[in-house]
């Protein structure tokens, strides 16, 4: 219990991801037919993939519940539920084409970036729908009866389609997972050229957050490559080392999921419910601001905003005459800190008044200061 | 890792809005080709004054408390960061709550970009971009001692806005540094340029 107090774990997310992985270890029992469809090779796979979904979900559940978050989430959820969701979900749809599926926002940050990244998600999201399936014991392959030539389909301990072994259709189920290694690899290394090519990325770049998840991915590639490798030009040689090395590499990424970078995989979509809150508050209409009468605020934003800053303990950032912070545009904020600048000068910006001028030395890089 | 002996130090009657600081800080490394510095005209009608704004880096960055997807971090040296690419959902959170009207979010993007110090210079102990270039050192980048001596206004890193008290990394040259610089929307609204 010391253990646990000192990790400051939060009850109700432990609580929603002991749930969550509950109905998780549910879904296994039953997709596998009460544990008979699992492979005992794939055990170890299993167990990790329990631990990451239980981190993944606590940390998820954690997230939500931060005051910012779940004004998003709120507003979100009402959305679904209420009659408007039948007129937002075509444009839901198309968002998620946009922004979750071809990713478009990264290509306007930058054409390398999108490329790698592409290469990236959809080599993991291949190999994820292909293999967590397989771990939870959800879809098996058996030979059809005593037909070697051809092989049985199982999806959820129900027989589904049959083809032959040798047919593009086999090669296709036996080498999908080559197929998404060499994506991730070709991300990987153009993720590492780019980095090393941008000025910005190599100041601000972080080990654990920016190359340790690039490093993780290469090594779960490139030992599941060079399992193939293994079998089909140096007749299996090495295997069981490699299949070792290559479950430690998986586990490892698994149980990492949580802490890492790749944890935004499970937080992107919330960029589709703000989207939809933004085109919402349009249609409510901005708010004007109260000092130079521009509208800039939407309304929804405007009322959502003051409600967390109470939240957050910000209800101070109140002017006098009535006017809360957030009733200030941002060019307003900003003029605000020169007016209050020129105040306490005694209206030295005032071209007008009779200021009192004392020459001021520059400062002409001396010795010693940066240039 | 960003030196503590140095300084941001803003001093807005100072600026005689060359925009020299608005070119130099869209070249810099991290920023891409676009300008994270405000430069404003404060009342075009009243006066010629114009100001700089750069990110304050505040030591608990309200921008940071409303973002809904943690993607604002501060370093440990005390600069606030633009928001993290993979983690930021364009929502304008920041934009809006932000007391010096400092971050952009930019909607195609869906990324909020804002002042990170010119972090791929002063990380190796250059000065940010706008500084280097700023002929009134309306924006200052020195060490604070030195900055001290040279100046007679003294740097106030405290702010009262409204009535809550922000505290930050990049100071405003004041005469009278004991007391916050209270920022009160009356005075914006009767005017006074």
């Amino acid at each position: 219990m010391a253990t646990l107090g000192s990790l400051d774990l939060q009850v109700r997310p432990l609580f929603r991801a002991a749930l969550t992985t509950l109905a998780l270890c549910g879904l296994v029992a039953l997709g596998s037919r009460g544990g008979r469809w699992i492979d005992p090779a794939l055990l170890g796979y299993l167990m990790a993939s329990i631990f990451a979904i239980f981190g993944v979900a606590y940390r998820y559940w954690e997230w939500v519940e931060r005051p910012a978050t779940w004004m998003y989430m709120r507003d979100s959820l009402r959305m679904l539920a209420s009659r408007r969701a039948l007129a937002v979900l075509p444009r839901l749809g198309l968002l998620a084409l946009d922004q979750i599926f071809l990713q478009r926002f990264i290509e306007k940050r930058s054409l390398k970036r999108w490329g790698a990244h592409a290469l990236i998600a959809w080599g993991c999201l291949l190999a994820f729908a292909v293999t967590f399936p397989l771990v939870f014991g959800w879809v098996r392959f058996t030979s059809e009866g005593l037909n070697q030539d051809r092989y049985q389909t199982w999806l959820f301990g129900l027989p589904g389609g049959t083809f032959p072994v040798h047919s593009f259709l086999g090669f296709l189920a036996f080498h999908v997972l080559d197929l998404a290694a060499v994506m991730v690899i070709a991300g990987c290394v153009l993720a590492f050229v780019r980095r090393r090519q941008d000025e910005g990325d190599t100041a601000t770049q972080r080990f654990d957050l920016d190359i340790a998840p690039l490093l993780v991915l290469l090594a779960v590639s490139v030992t599941g490559i060079l399992l193939t490798v293994s079998e089909k030009a140096f007749e299996g040689r090495n295997f069981q080392t490699i299949a070792y090395l290559h479950e430690l590499s998986v586990i490892f990424m698994l149980l990492s999921l949580p802490f890492g970078k790749l944890f935004h995989i499970v937080q992107r979509p919330a960029q589709l419910g703000v989207t939809i809150y933004k085109a919402e508050g349009e249609r409510e209409g901005r708010q004007p601001c109260k000092a130079c009468g521009t509208p800039f605020i939407r309304a929804n934003q405007r009322r959502d905003l003051e409600a967390l800053f109470h939240r957050l303990g910000l209800d101070a950032a109140r002017h006098s005459e009535g006017v809360h912070h957030l009733d200030l545009c941002p060019r307003c904020k900003r003029r605000l800190l020169a007016a209050s600048q020129n105040r306490r000068l005694g209206g030295a910006f005032d071209p007008f008044a009779a200021v009192p001028l004392e020459v001021e030395p520059l400062l002409d890089g001396p010795s010693g200061s940066p240039q | 890792m960003v030196s503590d002996e140095y300084g941001f130090f803003i001093d807005p009657q100072r600026c005689i809005g060359c925009k020299s600081c608005v070119g130099a800080c869209g070249e810099c490394g991290t920023h891409k080709g676009r300008p994270m510095i405000h430069l404003d005209e404060l009342d075009r009608l009243e006066s010629p004054q114009t100001t700089p704004t750069v990110c304050m880096h505040c030591e608990d960055p309200i921008c940071a408390q409303v973002c809904p997807a943690d993607a604002i971090k501060r370093s440990e040296d005390g600069v606030v960061h633009s928001s993290q690419k993979p983690r930021c959902i364009g929502c304008q959170n920041c934009e809006l709550s932000c007391p010096f009207g400092v971050p952009i979010v930019f909607s195609g993007l869906e990324q909020m970009l804002k002042c990170d110090l010119c972090y791929d210079r002063t990380s190796e102990g250059l000065k940010p971009m706008c500084a280097t270039v700023c002929p009134s050192q309306a924006l200052l980048y020195a060490p604070k001692a030195q900055v001290e001596l040279m100046r007679r206004a003294k740097p106030v890193r405290e702010f009262l806005v409204g009535s809550l008290l922000v505290k930050t990394r990049t100071a405003v040259m004041l005469p009278d540094p004991e007391t916050p610089l209270h920022l009160d929307a009356a005075l914006l609204i009767e005017g006074g340029f």
